[in-house]
């Protein structure tokens, strides 16, 4: 039993390696590559029945692949049931076994690989001291509330120190302020213990506050890995681009190209440098994307801005949303922070000038 | 009253005649057993006579009777031996069309396990009966009391199983998954997450495969050999004999035999399912 003993820091990671999952006809994961490093919060982020649940319930053994292989440091477990892999899970239904007490619970995993009675004691002790429910070891699991009830799911998950704990939306069930809390909770459990998490949600903004990479996925496919400011700032293709965050997408041409970025004339003849990545295309009909915090605004008519009619202003307190359609009817929207001299938010209807600053805007890879 | 048919919320209790009905039929249920036990304690010798007075010796001629003690402990050990082999295979059999991947055939499983409700017990009385005779006469092995108890788990496992099945069905099996995260093996999960959680159902099957066991007149008097007889066959020679409130009592007896059984069940179902 000595191969769960491994400690999460001794450098062993995930590999997934063109992995496909076909349920008869339905291709739920379709030939996806991974490395999640050691010590890593990471997340796989899509819609759902993007194959996300798929991939994790394959890194946790409750599926096989179709083809590929899934490496644990330098071990394929591809084909190993769950009970043999160091691999545990917090489930989205948290799946506790309500007919044992929080510390059986917690002290399930450790039981069943044969540790002695002191050391689960011990080590239920002090799960239950890292989740924040001290002298709650011997309450019914069904007695717990919903926060309470997550805890222990997470500290039944982690009290074999397993090399990777799994987690299947487990913020889903709870209310926005329990949410917030346990997103702070989580990383925290994640720094203190140095165990790898791999995280599934459908929430970008979870996914963005919490990951320190994240893996976005759409119909079973892996369309961009990178940290939360890569995938936010510099999102692959259109999917990613719309998926997270409001964004802008405006048409232009490739017109020259100088190692990462390269100049766009857009349909209205202005010209901006924008990002290229290594998967973008090189010429030709192209789409920018900007983020709408990112447009600067200023008069109709100044060099290099795009001119472009205010339909609708929206405050929301920290900023202002504006929603604008260039010439050609292009939707814009463009958010400004909100300051205290305040009255800098355009008139319905007014003409203003849009810039796009340089290195703000991506070409998109399709 | 269009509204009240029209909506799915009506509550029955609150229709019309409501109460005579379910006065009715609590009646003609229980009223018999109510007039079996209370005439039990009749000082009257005859059955059908008019009350006489209290008395508990029909009781205890019960009880010192050989006949019926030999009977009563009979039915008890076939009953609780039928409860335990029934109830085990009919646990592996509610796993086996519960668990794991669907397979070929699992429907027609399901079919075969609840058919022998609906067969009328004459028929599967006379089929064993014919299927003894066969075995008997291809190999010279008599099974005595063996051949009672496999007619009793026979007729047994459906019941055995209808319960446990629901009871499988309606437990989440993200929890054994969970258990196998846990490094459970196939046994443990079993032993520790499956089992405990299955309880209430296998102490209602077990119950009613006792109860079921126990009272069986029709396929029991078509098997027991000489000397074979249950309780519910020695009762029933008694009723050609002259009648005595002694036998008020014995049903009176095995009626709590019965009730006892489920309400172990029950106590069980209960503490297990909170």
């Amino acid at each position: 039993m000595t191969e769960f003993q491994s400690s999460a820091t001794s450098g062993s990671a995930v590999d997934m390696l063109g992995i496909v999952k076909d349920f008869d006809t339905f291709r739920a994961v379709d030939d996806v590559t991974l490395k999640i490093q050691p010590n890593e919060f990471f997340t796989l982020l899509g819609p759902s029945g993007c194959g996300k649940t798929t991939l994790l319930r394959l890194m946790a053994g409750f599926e096989t692949p179709t083809t590929g292989s899934i490496l644990l440091g330098t071990k394929d477990i591809s084909r190993l049931p769950p009970n043999h892999r160091p691999i545990n899970t917090v489930f989205q239904s948290y799946a506790l076994f309500p007919h044992m007490t929080v510390a059986e619970n917690i002290g399930f995993g450790l039981k069943m690989l044969g540790r002695s009675r002191s050391e689960i004691k011990v080590t239920v002790d002090e799960m239950l001291r890292l989740v924040r429910l001290e002298g709650r070891g011997d309450s019914l699991v069904t007695r717990l509330s919903g926060g309470q009830q997550q805890r222990v799911a997470l500290a039944r998950g982690l009290a074999p120190r397993p090399q990777i704990l799994l987690l299947d939306e487990p913020l889903s069930a709870l209310d926005l302020k329990l949410r917030q809390s346990m997103q702070i909770e989580l990383k925290r459990l994640q720094a203190e213990t140095g165990i790898t998490f791999v995280f599934v949600t459908h929430d970008q903004e979870e996914a963005l506050t919490m990951s320190d990479r994240i893996a976005v996925m759409n119909a079973g496919k892996v369309l961009q890995v990178g940290s939360s400011r890569d995938i936010y700032e510099h999102p692959a293709d259109r999917f990613v681009a719309g998926f997270i965050g409001e964004t802008n997408f405006l048409q232009g041409d490739l017109e020259a190209v100088d190692g990462m970025s390269g100049t766009v004339r857009l349909k209205n003849g202005v010209r901006v440098s924008a990002g290229l990545s290594e998967e973008a295309p090189r010429h030709g009909a192209i789409t920018i994307v900007i983020r709408p915090e990112h447009i600067e605004i200023t008069d109709v008519g100044a060099a290099g801005s795009i001119a472009a009619t205010v339909a609708t202003v929206v405050y929301f307190g920290t900023d202002t949303h504006i929603h604008t359609h260039l010439a050609d009817g292009t939707p814009v929207i463009i958010r400004q922070q909100n300051r205290r001299d305040g009255s800098r938010a355009p008139q319905t209807n007014a003409l203003i000038g849009l810039v796009l600053p340089l290195g703000a805007s991506q070409v998109l890879r399709d | 009253m269009a509204k009240a048919f029209t909506h799915g919320t009506a509550d029955v209790k609150k229709q019309p005649g409501f109460a005579v009905i379910a006065a009715i039929c609590i009646a003609v249920l229980y009223l018999p057993l109510m007039i079996i036990a209370t005439y039990s304690f009749n000082a009257a010798s005859n059955i059908g006579a008019a009350w006489k007075g209290f008395t508990i010796d029909w009781y205890a001629s019960a009880l010192q009777n050989r006949e019926f003690y030999d009977a009563a402990i009979l039915s008890i050990g076939l009953a609780f031996a039928a409860m335990v082999i029934s109830t085990v295979l009919a646990t592996a059999a509610a796993l086996g069309t519960t668990r794991g991947k669907r397979w070929r055939g699992q429907t027609a499983a399901f079919v075969t396990l609840t058919t022998p409700l609906v067969i009328p017990e004459i028929v599967t009385g006379i089929s064993l009966l014919a299927f003894f005779a066969a075995v008997a006469a291809l190999i010279d092995i008599n099974f005595g009391l063996g051949k009672l108890l496999i007619a009793h788990v026979t007729f047994c496992i459906p019941f055995a199983y209808l319960p446990i099945k629901a009871r499988l069905e309606g437990m989440d099996e993200t929890l054994e998954n969970a258990a196998a995260d846990l490094y459970a093996t196939r046994w443990q999960t079993f032993r520790y997450v499956t089992l405990p959680l299955v309880v209430p159902g296998i102490s209602s099957g077990a119950a009613l495969a006792f109860i079921v066991s126990f009272d069986d007149f029709t396929i029991t008097q078509l098997i027991a050999g000489p000397g074979e007889t249950t309780l519910p066959l020695y009762i029933y020679t008694r009723i050609r004999r002259a009648l005595t409130p002694e036998i008020n009592a014995m049903c009176t007896l095995l009626l709590m035999i019965s009730f006892i059984f489920i309400i172990l069940s029950f106590a069980i179902s209960k503490r297990r399912s909170q």
